[in-house]
Protein backbone atom coordinates (compact mmCIF):
# COMPACT_ATOMS: atom_id res chain seq x y z
CA UNK A 1 0.00 0.00 0.00
CA UNK A 2 1.39 3.82 -1.04
CA UNK A 3 1.94 5.00 2.36
CA UNK A 4 0.89 8.65 0.82
CA UNK A 5 -2.42 7.53 -0.63
CA UNK A 6 -4.96 9.21 1.11
CA UNK A 7 -8.59 8.00 0.76
CA UNK A 8 -11.77 10.05 2.08
CA UNK A 9 -12.33 8.21 5.29
CA UNK A 10 -8.57 9.70 6.49
CA UNK A 11 -10.42 13.11 6.00
CA UNK A 12 -13.79 12.31 7.31
CA UNK A 13 -13.12 14.49 10.85
CA UNK A 14 -11.98 17.66 8.32
CA UNK A 15 -15.03 17.61 5.93
CA UNK A 16 -16.91 19.99 8.58
CA UNK A 17 -14.53 21.71 11.01
CA UNK A 18 -12.59 24.32 8.90
CA UNK A 19 -9.77 24.25 11.76
CA UNK A 20 -8.85 21.22 10.13
CA UNK A 21 -8.40 21.87 7.08
CA UNK A 22 -4.60 23.62 7.64
CA UNK A 23 -3.50 19.92 8.61
CA UNK A 24 -3.03 19.00 5.10
CA UNK A 25 -1.16 20.74 2.55
CA UNK A 26 -2.05 23.76 0.83
CA UNK A 27 -1.31 22.64 -2.37
CA UNK A 28 -2.72 18.55 -1.71
CA UNK A 29 -5.63 16.74 -3.04
CA UNK A 30 -7.06 16.49 0.19
CA UNK A 31 -6.80 20.45 1.03
CA UNK A 32 -9.40 21.19 -2.26
CA UNK A 33 -11.65 18.00 -1.45
CA UNK A 34 -11.91 19.78 2.38
CA UNK A 35 -12.64 22.74 0.67
CA UNK A 36 -15.28 21.26 -1.04
CA UNK A 37 -17.14 20.05 1.64
CA UNK A 38 -17.12 23.26 3.88
CA UNK A 39 -18.20 25.51 0.79
CA UNK A 40 -21.42 23.41 1.02
CA UNK A 41 -22.35 24.66 4.59
CA UNK A 42 -21.41 28.21 3.54
CA UNK A 43 -23.31 27.81 0.99
CA UNK A 44 -26.21 26.07 2.96
CA UNK A 45 -26.03 29.17 5.37
CA UNK A 46 -25.64 32.51 3.46
CA UNK A 47 -27.39 31.51 -0.18
CA UNK A 48 -30.52 30.92 1.93
CA UNK A 49 -30.03 33.41 4.65
CA UNK A 50 -27.91 36.20 2.87
CA UNK A 51 -29.53 38.59 5.60
CA UNK A 52 -26.95 36.89 7.96
CA UNK A 53 -24.30 37.28 5.07
CA UNK A 54 -25.16 41.06 5.76
CA UNK A 55 -24.09 41.27 9.15
CA UNK A 56 -20.67 40.76 8.15
CA UNK A 57 -18.22 40.77 5.37
CA UNK A 58 -18.96 39.65 2.18
CA UNK A 59 -16.53 36.42 3.10
CA UNK A 60 -19.03 35.49 5.63
CA UNK A 61 -16.24 34.27 7.37
CA UNK A 62 -16.57 36.05 10.53
CA UNK A 63 -19.78 34.21 11.00
CA UNK A 64 -19.22 30.60 9.59
CA UNK A 65 -15.80 29.85 10.83
CA UNK A 66 -16.36 30.61 14.55
CA UNK A 67 -20.04 28.80 14.29
CA UNK A 68 -18.44 26.18 12.75
CA UNK A 69 -15.80 25.85 15.42
CA UNK A 70 -18.84 26.08 18.08
CA UNK A 71 -21.30 23.33 16.43
CA UNK A 72 -18.02 21.19 16.41
CA UNK A 73 -17.58 21.66 20.17
CA UNK A 74 -20.90 20.31 20.56
CA UNK A 75 -21.30 17.91 18.19
CA UNK A 76 -24.26 19.45 16.29
CA UNK A 77 -25.49 16.88 14.18
CA UNK A 78 -26.18 19.64 11.58
CA UNK A 79 -29.25 18.47 10.08
CA UNK A 80 -32.11 20.16 8.81
CA UNK A 81 -31.72 21.98 12.74
CA UNK A 82 -28.29 23.76 11.35
CA UNK A 83 -30.30 26.99 11.13
CA UNK A 84 -31.97 27.03 14.59
CA UNK A 85 -28.34 26.61 16.16
CA UNK A 86 -27.16 29.17 13.72
CA UNK A 87 -28.99 31.71 15.48
CA UNK A 88 -28.47 30.57 18.78
CA UNK A 89 -24.89 31.03 18.31
CA UNK A 90 -25.29 34.72 16.90
CA UNK A 91 -27.58 36.12 20.24
CA UNK A 92 -24.52 34.68 22.06
CA UNK A 93 -21.74 36.57 19.62
CA UNK A 94 -20.63 39.80 18.73
CA UNK A 95 -23.33 39.94 16.27
CA UNK A 96 -26.12 39.82 18.69
CA UNK A 97 -27.40 43.33 19.23
CA UNK A 98 -28.11 42.94 14.99
CA UNK A 99 -29.96 39.86 14.67
CA UNK A 100 -33.46 41.10 13.84
CA UNK A 101 -36.76 39.41 14.25
CA UNK A 102 -36.43 39.06 10.42
CA UNK A 103 -33.55 36.76 11.01
CA UNK A 104 -35.03 34.82 13.69
CA UNK A 105 -38.00 34.17 11.17
CA UNK A 106 -35.47 33.64 7.92
CA UNK A 107 -33.63 31.35 10.03
CA UNK A 108 -36.45 29.58 11.76
CA UNK A 109 -37.71 29.20 8.30
CA UNK A 110 -34.80 27.66 6.76
CA UNK A 111 -34.65 25.07 9.10
CA UNK A 112 -38.22 23.62 8.11
CA UNK A 113 -37.50 24.17 5.03
CA UNK A 114 -34.21 21.55 5.34
CA UNK A 115 -37.00 18.93 6.80
CA UNK A 116 -39.20 18.79 4.28
CA UNK A 117 -36.48 18.94 1.67
CA UNK A 118 -34.74 16.01 3.67
CA UNK A 119 -36.91 13.81 5.91
CA UNK A 120 -38.29 10.53 4.41
CA UNK A 121 -40.89 9.96 7.18
CA UNK A 122 -44.23 9.55 6.73
CA UNK A 123 -45.35 12.87 8.12
CA UNK A 124 -47.04 15.71 6.28
CA UNK A 125 -45.47 18.46 7.53
CA UNK A 126 -43.11 20.36 10.41
CA UNK A 127 -44.31 23.74 13.06
CA UNK A 128 -41.56 25.27 14.48
CA UNK A 129 -42.09 27.38 17.08
CA UNK A 130 -39.38 30.56 19.05
CA UNK A 131 -39.81 32.05 22.37
CA UNK A 132 -38.70 35.35 20.57
CA UNK A 133 -41.67 35.70 18.25
CA UNK A 134 -45.67 34.82 18.03
CA UNK A 135 -46.17 32.88 15.35
CA UNK A 136 -45.31 29.42 14.17
CA UNK A 137 -43.41 28.53 10.66
CA UNK A 138 -45.10 25.66 9.13
CA UNK A 139 -43.35 23.87 6.34
CA UNK A 140 -45.11 21.03 4.20
CA UNK A 141 -43.75 18.40 1.53
CA UNK A 142 -44.76 18.25 -1.85
CA UNK A 143 -47.51 16.59 -2.15
CA UNK A 144 -48.82 17.28 -5.77
CA UNK A 145 -46.26 16.09 -8.60
CA UNK A 146 -46.42 19.74 -9.65
CA UNK A 147 -45.63 21.81 -6.64
CA UNK A 148 -42.49 22.59 -4.47
CA UNK A 149 -42.63 22.33 -0.65
CA UNK A 150 -44.59 25.24 1.25
CA UNK A 151 -43.50 27.59 3.62
CA UNK A 152 -45.89 29.23 5.76
CA UNK A 153 -46.03 32.02 8.66
CA UNK A 154 -48.76 30.94 10.71
CA UNK A 155 -50.35 33.61 12.95
CA UNK A 156 -52.54 31.83 15.51
CA UNK A 157 -55.72 33.04 17.15
CA UNK A 158 -54.83 31.39 20.44
CA UNK A 159 -51.11 31.35 21.15
CA UNK A 160 -49.51 27.76 21.89
CA UNK A 161 -47.36 28.12 24.98
CA UNK A 162 -43.93 29.26 24.24
CA UNK A 163 -41.22 26.18 24.00
CA UNK A 164 -39.74 25.25 26.50
CA UNK A 165 -36.22 26.01 25.06
CA UNK A 166 -35.34 28.83 22.45
CA UNK A 167 -37.09 26.45 19.53
CA UNK A 168 -39.82 23.48 19.80
CA UNK A 169 -41.09 21.37 17.21
CA UNK A 170 -43.84 18.72 16.40
CA UNK A 171 -44.92 17.38 13.25
CA UNK A 172 -47.83 17.03 11.19
CA UNK A 173 -49.44 13.64 10.23
CA UNK A 174 -51.17 15.01 7.43
CA UNK A 175 -51.60 18.36 5.58
CA UNK A 176 -53.36 20.16 7.81
CA UNK A 177 -52.66 21.80 11.00
CA UNK A 178 -55.33 21.16 13.47
CA UNK A 179 -53.60 19.51 16.38
CA UNK A 180 -51.09 20.55 18.99
CA UNK A 181 -49.19 17.42 20.14
CA UNK A 182 -46.57 19.66 22.64
CA UNK A 183 -43.26 20.85 21.69
CA UNK A 184 -40.33 18.60 21.07
CA UNK A 185 -36.73 19.45 21.81
CA UNK A 186 -33.99 20.51 19.34
CA UNK A 187 -31.84 17.82 19.56
CA UNK A 188 -28.40 18.70 18.99
CA UNK B 1 -30.52 1.46 -25.32
CA UNK B 2 -33.42 3.50 -24.14
CA UNK B 3 -32.40 7.73 -22.99
CA UNK B 4 -34.70 9.21 -20.10
CA UNK B 5 -33.84 12.43 -18.15
CA UNK B 6 -34.06 12.34 -14.62
CA UNK B 7 -37.22 14.51 -12.65
CA UNK B 8 -36.54 15.76 -8.80
CA UNK B 9 -38.65 18.56 -8.47
CA UNK B 10 -42.04 19.62 -9.62
CA UNK B 11 -41.16 22.93 -11.43
CA UNK B 12 -40.02 20.66 -14.05
CA UNK B 13 -42.46 18.81 -14.88
CA UNK B 14 -43.63 20.52 -18.08
CA UNK B 15 -39.98 20.23 -19.41
CA UNK B 16 -39.70 16.79 -18.59
CA UNK B 17 -43.53 16.21 -19.87
CA UNK B 18 -42.18 17.84 -23.20
CA UNK B 19 -39.37 15.97 -23.51
CA UNK B 20 -41.21 12.49 -24.22
CA UNK B 21 -43.65 13.82 -26.21
CA UNK B 22 -41.58 15.02 -28.48
CA UNK B 23 -39.73 11.84 -28.83
CA UNK B 24 -36.59 13.34 -27.13
CA UNK B 25 -36.63 11.06 -23.98
CA UNK B 26 -37.83 7.27 -23.73
CA UNK B 27 -38.49 7.24 -20.03
CA UNK B 28 -37.97 9.63 -16.87
CA UNK B 29 -36.27 8.85 -13.85
CA UNK B 30 -38.14 9.78 -11.10
CA UNK B 31 -36.03 10.99 -7.37
CA UNK B 32 -38.53 9.17 -5.96
CA UNK B 33 -38.27 9.99 -2.13
CA UNK B 34 -38.87 13.65 -3.31
CA UNK B 35 -42.48 12.31 -4.54
CA UNK B 36 -43.23 9.97 -1.33
CA UNK B 37 -46.40 12.23 0.02
CA UNK B 38 -47.68 12.35 -4.27
CA UNK B 39 -49.85 9.44 -4.45
CA UNK B 40 -48.45 7.02 -6.65
CA UNK B 41 -51.59 6.71 -9.00
CA UNK B 42 -50.61 10.80 -9.80
CA UNK B 43 -47.20 10.21 -10.87
CA UNK B 44 -48.18 7.00 -12.87
CA UNK B 45 -50.68 9.41 -14.61
CA UNK B 46 -48.17 12.49 -15.30
CA UNK B 47 -45.79 10.56 -17.69
CA UNK B 48 -47.19 8.75 -20.74
CA UNK B 49 -43.69 6.70 -21.04
CA UNK B 50 -41.89 4.21 -18.93
CA UNK B 51 -40.38 5.43 -15.01
CA UNK B 52 -37.10 4.46 -13.23
CA UNK B 53 -36.84 5.17 -9.47
CA UNK B 54 -34.14 6.77 -7.86
CA UNK B 55 -33.59 6.26 -4.36
CA UNK B 56 -31.78 9.86 -3.09
CA UNK B 57 -31.95 9.65 0.85
CA UNK B 58 -32.82 6.31 2.44
CA UNK B 59 -29.04 6.59 3.84
CA UNK B 60 -29.98 2.73 3.74
CA UNK B 61 -25.71 2.19 5.49
CA UNK B 62 -26.67 4.19 8.34
CA UNK B 63 -30.75 4.27 8.85
CA UNK B 64 -31.97 2.21 11.66
CA UNK B 65 -34.26 -0.28 10.73
CA UNK B 66 -37.43 1.10 11.80
CA UNK B 67 -37.56 4.14 9.63
CA UNK B 68 -36.05 1.91 6.87
CA UNK B 69 -38.94 -0.36 7.34
CA UNK B 70 -41.55 2.72 7.03
CA UNK B 71 -39.76 3.88 4.00
CA UNK B 72 -39.66 0.37 2.39
CA UNK B 73 -43.46 -0.35 2.93
CA UNK B 74 -44.38 3.00 1.58
CA UNK B 75 -41.80 2.81 -1.53
CA UNK B 76 -43.38 -0.51 -2.41
CA UNK B 77 -46.77 1.19 -2.96
CA UNK B 78 -45.56 3.35 -5.78
CA UNK B 79 -43.32 0.35 -7.06
CA UNK B 80 -46.29 -1.69 -7.40
CA UNK B 81 -48.44 1.10 -8.97
CA UNK B 82 -45.33 2.28 -11.46
CA UNK B 83 -43.95 -0.77 -12.33
CA UNK B 84 -40.52 0.92 -12.48
CA UNK B 85 -37.54 0.08 -15.57
CA UNK B 86 -35.22 -0.30 -11.85
CA UNK B 87 -35.24 1.01 -8.82
CA UNK B 88 -31.41 2.48 -7.78
CA UNK B 89 -30.05 3.75 -4.73
CA UNK B 90 -26.77 5.24 -3.33
CA UNK B 91 -23.44 3.46 -2.15
CA UNK B 92 -22.17 6.38 0.35
CA UNK B 93 -21.36 8.19 3.79
CA UNK B 94 -24.20 10.40 4.34
CA UNK B 95 -22.95 11.23 8.10
CA UNK B 96 -19.75 11.06 10.01
CA UNK B 97 -20.63 10.67 13.85
CA UNK B 98 -24.02 11.78 13.58
CA UNK B 99 -22.80 14.62 12.11
CA UNK B 100 -24.64 15.50 7.98
CA UNK B 101 -22.17 15.78 5.73
CA UNK B 102 -23.21 18.13 2.77
CA UNK B 103 -21.15 16.46 0.52
CA UNK B 104 -21.27 12.78 0.74
CA UNK B 105 -18.39 11.00 1.24
CA UNK B 106 -16.83 7.99 -0.08
CA UNK B 107 -16.50 4.61 1.56
CA UNK B 108 -13.64 2.94 2.68
CA UNK B 109 -14.65 -0.21 0.48
CA UNK B 110 -12.08 -2.83 1.71
CA UNK B 111 -12.60 -2.22 5.50
CA UNK B 112 -16.72 -1.75 5.42
CA UNK B 113 -17.58 -4.44 2.42
CA UNK B 114 -19.09 -6.92 4.75
CA UNK B 115 -21.27 -4.25 6.36
CA UNK B 116 -22.30 -2.87 2.83
CA UNK B 117 -22.92 -6.77 1.95
CA UNK B 118 -25.12 -7.53 5.03
CA UNK B 119 -27.33 -4.02 4.44
CA UNK B 120 -27.66 -4.50 0.82
CA UNK B 121 -29.17 -7.59 1.35
CA UNK B 122 -31.43 -6.59 4.00
CA UNK B 123 -32.64 -2.97 1.50
CA UNK B 124 -33.02 -5.45 -1.20
CA UNK B 125 -35.40 -8.13 1.20
CA UNK B 126 -37.30 -5.19 2.63
CA UNK B 127 -37.75 -3.31 -0.82
CA UNK B 128 -38.58 -6.91 -2.36
CA UNK B 129 -36.83 -5.54 -5.37
CA UNK B 130 -33.43 -6.02 -6.87
CA UNK B 131 -31.34 -2.56 -6.22
CA UNK B 132 -29.10 -0.93 -8.65
CA UNK B 133 -26.39 0.73 -6.72
CA UNK B 134 -24.55 3.81 -7.64
CA UNK B 135 -20.76 4.62 -8.33
CA UNK B 136 -19.37 7.25 -6.59
CA UNK B 137 -17.49 10.34 -8.21
CA UNK B 138 -14.44 9.40 -6.48
CA UNK B 139 -11.28 12.61 -5.33
CA UNK B 140 -9.41 10.72 -3.46
CA UNK B 141 -7.02 7.57 -3.75
CA UNK B 142 -9.44 4.98 -2.13
CA UNK B 143 -11.38 5.14 -5.75
CA UNK B 144 -8.98 2.84 -6.68
CA UNK B 145 -11.01 -0.31 -4.87
CA UNK B 146 -14.31 0.68 -6.17
CA UNK B 147 -14.60 -1.37 -9.23
CA UNK B 148 -13.73 -4.54 -7.50
CA UNK B 149 -16.09 -3.75 -4.76
CA UNK B 150 -18.82 -3.68 -6.98
CA UNK B 151 -18.24 -6.89 -8.98
CA UNK B 152 -17.55 -8.76 -5.40
CA UNK B 153 -20.88 -7.04 -4.19
CA UNK B 154 -22.88 -7.56 -7.16
CA UNK B 155 -21.24 -11.46 -7.48
CA UNK B 156 -22.49 -11.64 -3.87
CA UNK B 157 -25.80 -9.96 -3.36
CA UNK B 158 -27.47 -10.12 -6.74
CA UNK B 159 -27.95 -6.52 -6.50
CA UNK B 160 -26.37 -4.64 -9.43
CA UNK B 161 -25.11 -1.72 -10.17
CA UNK B 162 -26.20 1.75 -11.79
CA UNK B 163 -23.08 2.57 -13.34
CA UNK B 164 -22.74 6.64 -13.19
CA UNK B 165 -20.14 7.00 -16.86
CA UNK B 166 -19.31 10.43 -15.95
CA UNK B 167 -18.58 9.79 -12.18
CA UNK B 168 -16.00 6.86 -13.32
CA UNK B 169 -14.63 9.96 -15.91
CA UNK B 170 -14.36 12.26 -12.25
CA UNK B 171 -12.48 9.42 -10.72
CA UNK B 172 -10.01 8.89 -13.61
CA UNK B 173 -9.24 12.76 -13.73
CA UNK B 174 -9.44 12.86 -9.96
CA UNK B 175 -7.09 10.05 -8.96
CA UNK B 176 -6.10 7.74 -12.18
CA UNK B 177 -8.17 5.25 -11.73
CA UNK B 178 -8.33 4.00 -15.75
CA UNK B 179 -12.15 3.80 -17.03
CA UNK B 180 -11.61 -0.10 -18.16
CA UNK B 181 -11.41 -1.08 -14.87
CA UNK B 182 -14.98 -0.58 -14.77
CA UNK B 183 -15.39 -3.28 -18.02
CA UNK B 184 -16.68 -5.86 -15.39
CA UNK B 185 -18.91 -3.63 -13.89
CA UNK B 186 -20.11 -1.92 -17.67
CA UNK B 187 -20.48 -5.82 -18.77
CA UNK B 188 -23.03 -6.78 -15.66
CA UNK B 189 -25.42 -4.31 -15.56
CA UNK B 190 -28.29 -2.72 -17.70
CA UNK B 191 -28.45 0.84 -16.04
CA UNK B 192 -26.33 3.88 -16.02
CA UNK B 193 -26.22 7.38 -15.63
CA UNK B 194 -24.43 10.54 -17.23
CA UNK B 195 -23.80 13.80 -16.53
CA UNK B 196 -21.95 17.03 -16.58
CA UNK B 197 -19.42 17.97 -14.17
CA UNK B 198 -17.45 21.19 -13.06
CA UNK B 199 -13.90 22.08 -11.85
CA UNK B 200 -13.41 22.95 -7.94
CA UNK B 201 -12.52 26.48 -7.30
CA UNK B 202 -9.28 25.98 -5.62
CA UNK B 203 -6.06 24.60 -7.18
CA UNK B 204 -5.07 21.94 -7.77
CA UNK B 205 -8.45 21.18 -9.45
CA UNK B 206 -10.42 18.34 -8.89
CA UNK B 207 -13.54 17.09 -11.00
CA UNK B 208 -16.46 17.63 -9.39
CA UNK B 209 -19.92 15.66 -10.16
CA UNK B 210 -22.29 18.98 -10.14
CA UNK B 211 -25.32 17.83 -12.72
CA UNK B 212 -25.22 21.64 -13.90
CA UNK B 213 -23.63 21.61 -17.38
CA UNK B 214 -23.09 19.92 -20.46
CA UNK B 215 -21.46 16.54 -20.88
CA UNK B 216 -17.82 16.59 -21.30
CA UNK B 217 -15.72 15.34 -24.45
CA UNK B 218 -14.19 12.65 -22.20
CA UNK B 219 -17.69 11.27 -21.15
CA UNK B 220 -18.55 11.21 -24.57
CA UNK B 221 -15.21 9.46 -26.04
CA UNK B 222 -16.18 6.63 -23.14
CA UNK B 223 -19.49 6.47 -24.29
CA UNK B 224 -18.49 6.10 -27.99
CA UNK B 225 -15.28 3.97 -26.98
CA UNK B 226 -17.30 1.62 -25.07
CA UNK B 227 -20.52 1.65 -26.59
CA UNK B 228 -20.82 -2.20 -27.39
CA UNK B 229 -20.60 -2.65 -23.78
CA UNK B 230 -22.96 -0.30 -22.40
CA UNK B 231 -25.90 -0.78 -25.10
CA UNK B 232 -27.69 -4.31 -24.64
CA UNK B 233 -31.25 -5.31 -24.22
CA UNK B 234 -33.34 -3.01 -21.94
CA UNK B 235 -30.47 -0.93 -21.48
CA UNK B 236 -31.10 2.90 -20.42
CA UNK B 237 -28.85 5.41 -19.76
CA UNK B 238 -30.63 8.58 -17.69
CA UNK B 239 -29.25 11.79 -18.16
CA UNK B 240 -28.89 13.74 -14.94
CA UNK B 241 -29.32 17.91 -14.45
CA UNK B 242 -29.84 19.77 -11.80
CA UNK B 243 -28.78 23.29 -12.25
CA UNK B 244 -29.02 25.28 -15.36
CA UNK B 245 -31.91 23.61 -16.86
CA UNK B 246 -32.02 25.00 -20.21
CA UNK B 247 -34.54 23.12 -22.65
CA UNK B 248 -32.49 23.80 -25.67
CA UNK B 249 -28.95 22.40 -23.61
CA UNK B 250 -30.73 18.97 -22.33
CA UNK B 251 -31.90 18.15 -25.85
CA UNK B 252 -28.06 18.76 -27.32
CA UNK B 253 -27.53 16.33 -24.67
CA UNK B 254 -29.82 14.22 -24.87
CA UNK B 255 -28.79 14.10 -29.27
CA UNK B 256 -25.86 13.68 -28.33
CA UNK B 257 -26.01 10.03 -26.75
CA UNK B 258 -28.92 9.46 -29.24
CA UNK B 259 -25.86 10.07 -31.82
CA UNK B 260 -23.90 7.07 -29.26
CA UNK B 261 -26.47 4.52 -29.60
CA UNK B 262 -29.13 5.36 -32.08
CA UNK B 263 -32.93 4.87 -31.33
CA UNK B 264 -34.33 1.99 -28.81
CA UNK B 265 -34.64 -1.51 -30.53
CA UNK B 266 -37.32 -2.28 -28.35
CA UNK B 267 -37.44 -4.11 -25.82
CA UNK B 268 -38.65 -2.58 -22.45
CA UNK B 269 -42.01 -1.27 -23.36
Amino acid sequence: MNSSRVIDNDLLDALMVPAKQGDYPRDSHAFVRIDCSLRVYWHSLFDICPDVLALTTPDGLAIYRPFMAWANERQLSLDWTYYLWVYQWLLQSEFRERVTPKIARALTAASAARWAVGDRSASGGIAVGCADFPELVVAWKSHHIDEGREIELVELDEPLPTPPGKFGYFTIPQFELNTFPGWSEILR
Amino acid sequence: MLIGLNFTLGGTLELVQRLAKEGEIDYCELLIDNFLQVPPSELRDAFACPIGLHIMFSKFLESDAAYLESMAERLREYIDVLKPLYISDHLARFTHKGRTLYHLAELDYPNEYHHVRQRVDWWQEKLGQRLYLENYPSIMDGGHDAPEFFERLVQDTGAGVLFDASNAVCAQLNCGLGLDRWLNVIDSTTHFHVAGYSLSILEPKVVLDTHDVELSPETLAFLTRYKDHFDKPNATMTYERDENIEYDDIVSDLRKLRAIFGHPKGGTQ
